[in-house]
């Protein structure tokens, strides 16, 4: 629920509430008041009576009127209670009850006491009280709608600074290292806002510098004992005389060590990419580039008797050497490694893009799952980066990375998304 | 340049552990190996002495090493160099050959691996003209990437040639099956966990080798690797 429609709702409740009670006080003061005047009218009238009685020692003569009607009756015994009520009046003309108030007194003329009842028609004041209500009504109807306009317009327009904001945190990227820029607004609440969303941003991305800097410098510090412990390895396989445990230990540790090197190597090419430090590009013919890397390839494939297919058109693009390189070494490794035997490896290019399949699990992948970092398949000896690798520089080059399950094979594509990017050249359709 | 040639190197860096390792490996077969762990001794040592090869470290306590390559360029020494860091960044990279240095490694590498390119290096910085390495009746023509046995040739495939040329550079070494590996197929590939690839190449080379009539030298060593030597 938006915050306007919530403030609108409550907003509306409490005034369509007040205007109800306010609106029964109101239609009874006004009533009481009317009431009031219609007897002060009967008052006015007793007192016509009474005076002619005393003047004339007589009733006076009834006139019929449309809105009074006054009855004598003769009563024995005592003088009745002086009082108002509410009544009937029949009108003449209309033909049909109305509501009237009566007043119903008595007084003596000679020797007979006679009851008097004046009956006066309230149709006026009840018209009266209807016109005042519609016309509160409309008024309140009015009201409402002009305030609830009112509030649509200027609180969408005052939500502005608020939204902008909003849109600013939506977008805000740590890799691309821009801060959230500042909102232009009066208002105190949004410009208070505004300053510690700009602030938090900052320091955010001053943490995360901070913290890939620290990432990329633990690496770098890593690979001198590293260096240290591999030499040391070295010179150890030298020492003569050995035992085939001693040397087996000796070959884990070396293939450990190997591992570390691995992935901190990776992690390494990683922070250089996200900071954009692998600025230096050629042009590359990538249909070459892909043949010589099979070839190289070539014995280990016929070691596990793979059959790879090929199917290249030329393209050129223009890209960093080492990165191709990376990307194709990792599509190419993880076709072969996790290839069944006797299987198969697809690789297509054209000019919008590569693709690696091959066969193995006939189980599709999770798409999300692979490309998350250290994510690795249980057989699976590599460091968990090569795909994170090829996501990266993919994204560096604003080239899509995906994987699909297509006719029983695992399949990697790459897509330049030429119109968005001017890294493809010379791409000839065959 | 026949392969008993004894060269004389000097190692730059400031990682005792590493500087002692690399001095062990080198020093064995005959060759001179000096150490500097700092930028003075370094300087003081290239402007006295020539080296084949230098293997220099860019990060120092109290410089850079691409000071030193400078120092030695602008005196037009001759000496062959070879820049081992821990930084793989392109940029020095490219700034150390730029500067005249021969090759590039990152650390952490195979001291095989050291070996094998130091080697490279000295053979070409060599000016006798010889382009051959002589291993007993094995003979390795280097310009037209031809191995003799006996006076005849056997025809080796790229890997299995760079394989022989890697073994006879650290000939008596035991050399790792993940330095074998990376040096056949760069070290981006993550599928040598499984070296049974290696063997198969280790047994073809050995194969032609024995048929062709050479002796046996490559022997595999307690699982850990393998070692070219003929004793």
């Amino acid at each position: 629920m938006k915050l306007l429609d919530r403030y609108n709702s409550v907003s509306l409740l409490t005034t369509i509430l007040v205007i109800v009670v306010t609106g029964v006080i109101y239609y009874f003061s006004i009533s009481y008041i009317l009431t009031g005047q219609v007897d002060k009218d009967l008052d006015v009238e007793e007192n016509e009576i009474f005076e002619y009685v005393k003047l004339n020692h007589a009733l006076p003569q009834v006139f019929k009127s449309d809105d009074l009607i006054i009855h004598f009756t003769p009563i024995e015994g005592h003088a009745v209670a002086r009082r108002f009520s509410d009544s009937r009046f029949f009108d003449a003309h209309e033909h049909g009850e109305e509501s009237g108030r009566t007043l119903t007194s008595s007084v003596m003329v000679g020797q007979q006491l006679y009851r008097i009842e004046i009956t006066e028609s309230k149709v006026e004041t009840e018209y009266l009280i209807r016109m005042i209500f519609f016309i509160t009504l409309g008024i309140v109807f009015v009201l409402l709608t002009v305030l609830l306009l009112i509030n649509k317009l200027v609180l969408r327009r005052l939500w502005q600074p608020f939204y902008q904001i909003l849109r600013a945190i939506k977008l805000f990227n740590l890799a691309d290292r821009n801060g959230i820029d500042p909102v232009n607004t009066r208002i105190d609440e949004f410009r208070d806002l505004n300053i510690e969303v700009t602030a938090m941003s900052q320091r955010v991305l001053q943490d995360y510098q901070s913290l890939k800097a620290f990432v990329e410098n633990a690496a770098h510090e890593l690979m001198t004992p590293l260096a240290v412990i591999n030499s040391k390895l070295d010179t150890l396989m030298q020492v003569g005389e050995m035992n085939d445990k001693q040397g087996l230990l000796i070959s884990e540790v070396y293939h450990t060590v190997g591992k570390l090197k691995k992935l901190n190597r990776s992690m390494l090419m990683l922070s250089r990419i996200e900071n954009k430090l692998i600025a230096e590009r050629e042009e590359i013919d990538l249909c070459q580039f892909i043949q010589d890397m099979v070839n190289e390839f070539q014995e280990l494939l016929a070691d596990r008797g793979i059959i790879i297919s090929e199917y290249l058109k030329p393209c050129h693009i223009t890209i960093n050497r080492d990165l191709l390189m990376i990307i194709l070494n990792n599509l190419m490794g993880n076709a072969i490694q996790h290839n069944c035997t006797q299987g198969k490896i697809v690789i297509q290019l054209d000019q919008q893009g590569f693709s690696f399949c091959n066969t193995g699990t006939l189980i599709p992948l999770n798409e999300k799952q692979i490309l998350q970092r250290f994510y690795k398949s249980p057989e699976s000896e590599g460091s968990g980066l090569g795909l994170t690798l090829i996501k990266e520089i993919c994204d560096s080059y604003g080239f899509s990375f995906r994987y699909a399950f297509r006719t029983d094979m695992h399949c990697f594509d790459i897509v330049f998304n030429y119109p968005y990017s001017n890294l493809i050249q010379n791409c000839h359709l065959l | 340049m026949s392969f008993e040639t004894i060269v004389k190197i000097l190692v730059v860096e400031d990682e005792p552990g590493l500087r002692d390792s690399i001095r062990d490996y080198f020093a064995e077969s005959g060759n001179v190996c000096e150490t500097a762990g700092g930028y003075e001794t370094a300087l003081q040592k290239i402007n006295v002495y020539r080296y084949d090869c230098i293997l220099l470290d860019i990060t120092l306590p109290n410089g850079s090493g691409l000071d030193i390559l400078e120092a030695l360029k602008a005196n037009h020494h001759p000496d062959g160099v070879l820049i081992i860091s821990a930084k793989n960044s392109l940029d020095d990279r490219l700034r150390g050959l730029d500067l005249g240095a021969d090759d590039y490694l990152t650390k952490p590498f195979h001291l095989s691996e050291l070996k094998a390119r130091v080697m490279a290096i000295v053979r070409r910085k060599s000016f006798n003209g010889n382009r051959e390495i002589i291993f007993h009746e094995i003979t390795i023509d280097l310009l037209a990437k031809q191995v003799n046995v006996f006076g005849a040739p056997i025809k080796l495939t790229k890997k299995e040639y760079a394989l022989l040329l890697y073994f006879v550079a650290n000939k008596g070494k035991v050399i790792s099956k993940n330095a074998i590996a990376e040096h056949l197929w760069g070290d981006e590939i993550d599928i040598s966990d499984n070296f049974d690839f290696i063997y198969s190449h280790i047994k073809n080379l050995r194969k032609k080798l024995i048929e062709a009539g050479s002796g046996d030298y490559i022997q595999s060593t307690y699982g850990m690797g393998y070692k070219f030597s003929d004793h």
